[in-house]
């Protein structure tokens, strides 16, 4: 089997007073998107840091791409594409000059692939940095991270400051960089950056990995709110005996209710009837999110 | 094309900073330079002879009544060592941990640069800078020449002096550099740099007047760029070796330390 993309164990980081790490056993396979969740402090910055060999481990192993970050530096990070949340840089040179010289830090990126990224992000690379909103800066650090097409997207909360434009065509992009084969690395404090885009989640807290979940099985699991309209007034009792439904309320032809699990059930009882228009919130998994937090808090007391 | 890699971009990020010091130190010791005729009135020794001679002293102010003694005090003792010590530890101190305090360091060492590489290039890009500056002042110095009356000092005299003047900039550039490398800390880097700047000071024109103190004239960095007076007896070995060796250490130790710490978010 082939190497995982990223793969950590007993990463240990320790600095001053700060924990950092406290034992991360990390594994990201290649080819998929994964989700790095956890609060501010929780060291998702500190493991992003190590992968790129910013900082080294105090015990532990990393392995990035089959390498290690510290002997192969050089010949990891040419495969790597890193976003940091806040993107810093010298603010006198322009979007252009700057990409062109990261560019050539990587042996050269051709002129067209930037300003292709550029044009689709609706990015002014003319302009000087310095003179860029938030966004606009956050904006060039997207295109230096995706523009050598690399096997391995490290992101660190890629989208802050986009706005949901923007955050619609970086998720485009993801998507189509998990389609070419490549894996993203994505941290975040909330899951709403991460769930339209990964396909596993993982949890830190206090330095450690909590839980992994696939995001299709959190979805399956999620509750959402349903809506449906029939051509004519429904019974309410055909439908509160249906597996998975709460709160059902029939107003005439109109029926909304919240669904627990698969929609299997519920879509068989209402297509005894004509179905005029059917509406399915998008789960809301920072609630499950959250529940694991406390879940696991709670463990922790208890253990 | 500047923008290949971390030495030409260095330079074309600090063309306006470097360009600017280095106008600006040939321009004051033009200008100093340009005195000299004035200075040859019996009014003036008179004036000079005056001062209390442990003062002169401190000042670097020694033999000022022959050419080479004027520019050697007046231009090269003080003024101009000054400036280029106060230029290179400004820029040392920028090229690391100026830069890391920023948080854009992390940027360029995500990519496929070795932390030695980039660190070397930068200091590499600095010393253009302060190589700029010296031939700058050399120039300046040798077309002011005739008008300004000193043709008594040489062409390669000057030279010698200006090639002194380069490496004791390049001394403090570099412990600048390398305190900052080692630390992350601008702070830090400025701090040490301007307090060897004052300490060597001392060391060299103040302290050797209580004889029992006349050995920290031989760890004292502006000793090795004035001793044996380059201005008349052309480049000194031993202050070339103790200026270029003291800068190779403080860049190796600096840069070693660099490429084994975290670098700080």
């Amino acid at each position: 089997m082939a190497d995982p993309a990223i793969r950590t164990e007993q990463l240990i980081k320790t600095y001053g007073r700060n924990r950092g790490l406290t034992g991360l056993d990390l594994q990201v396979e290649t080819a998929e998107v994964y989700g790095f969740l956890g609060p501010n402090g929780a060291g998702k910055s500190t493991t992003i840091r190590l992968l790129l060999d910013l900082i080294r481990p105090t015990s532990g192993t990393v392995r990035v791409l089959g390498l290690d970050p510290r002997a192969d530096g050089i010949a990891l990070r040419r495969r790597i594409g890193y976003l940091a949340g806040d993107f810093i840089v010298d603010g006198r040179q322009t979007g252009h000059e700057l990409l062109t010289y990261l560019g050539n830090l990587r042996g050269g990126v051709p002129k067209a692939r930037i300003t292709e990224l550029a044009d689709r992000l609706d990015l002014d690379l003319g302009r000087r940095i310095k003179g860029l909103s938030k966004g606009n800066r956050q904006k060039v650090g997207v295109v230096q991270a995706f523009m050598h097409s690399p096997e391995l997207l490290i992101l660190d909360e890629p989208t802050s400051g986009l706005d949901p434009f923007l955050q619609q065509e970086f998720v485009a992009m993801v998507r189509e960089a998990k389609a070419a084969g490549q894996t993203v690395f994505m941290s975040s404090h909330v899951m709403s950056e991460v769930q339209q885009t990964a396909d596993r989640v993982g949890i830190i807290r206090d330095g450690r990995l909590v839980t992994v979940e696939r995001v299709e099985e959190l979805r399956e699991r999620a509750v959402r709110r349903i809506e449906i309209v029939f051509d004519a007034a429904v019974p309410a009792d055909e439908f509160t005996t249906v597996a998975g439904l709460s709160d059902v309320t029939v107003n005439g032809a109109r029926l909304s209710c919240r669904l627990d699990g698969r929609a299997d059930p519920l879509i068989k009882a209402a297509s005894r009837y004509t179905v005029v228009s059917f509406l399915a919130e998008e789960p809301d998994l920072e609630d499950l999110f959250f529940t694991y937090y406390e879940r696991t808090e709670t463990d922790g007391v208890a253990a | 094309m500047l923008l290949r890699n971390p030495f030409t971009k260095a330079l074309r990020d600090n063309r306006r900073s470097m360009l600017g010091w280095a106008v600006s130190i040939a321009a004051v010791g033009t200008m100093y330079a340009a005195f000299w005729p004035t200075m040859q009135t019996p009014e003036m020794a008179d004036a000079l002879a005056a001062y209390p001679e442990g003062m002169l002293e401190a000042l670097n102010f020694e033999d000022v009544t022959s050419p080479a003694g004027y520019l050697g005090s007046a231009v090269y003792g003080l003024l101009i060592p000054l400036l280029v010590a106060v230029f290179g530890i400004a820029a040392g101190a920028r090229t690391i941990a100026g830069d890391e305090e920023a948080g854009s360091l992390d940027l360029l060492l995500a990519h496929p640069v070795s932390r030695a590489r980039a660190a070397l290039q930068r200091f590499a890009a600095l010393l253009v800078g302060l190589v700029v500056t010296g031939a700058l002042l050399w120039l300046a110095l040798v077309a002011i020449r005739g008008p300004a009356e000193f043709t008594a000092v040489g062409v390669g005299a000057l030279a010698a002096m200006t090639l002194h003047l380069v490496l004791f900039g390049t001394a403090f550039a570099a412990l600048a550099y390398g305190v900052g490398a080692a630390t992350g800390s601008r702070a830090t880097a400025l701090g040490v740099g301007a307090a060897v700047a004052v300490l060597g000071y001392l060391a060299n024109a103040v302290l050797p007047q209580v004889d029992a103190l006349a050995w920290a004239r031989d760890i004292s960095p502006f000793h090795w760029y004035l001793a044996g007076d380059p201005l008349v007896n052309g480049v000194q070995v031993g202050g070339v070796l103790l200026l270029a060796g003291f800068a190779a250490v403080c860049v190796a130790a600096g840069t070693w330390r660099f490429t084994r710490r975290d670098i700080a978010v």
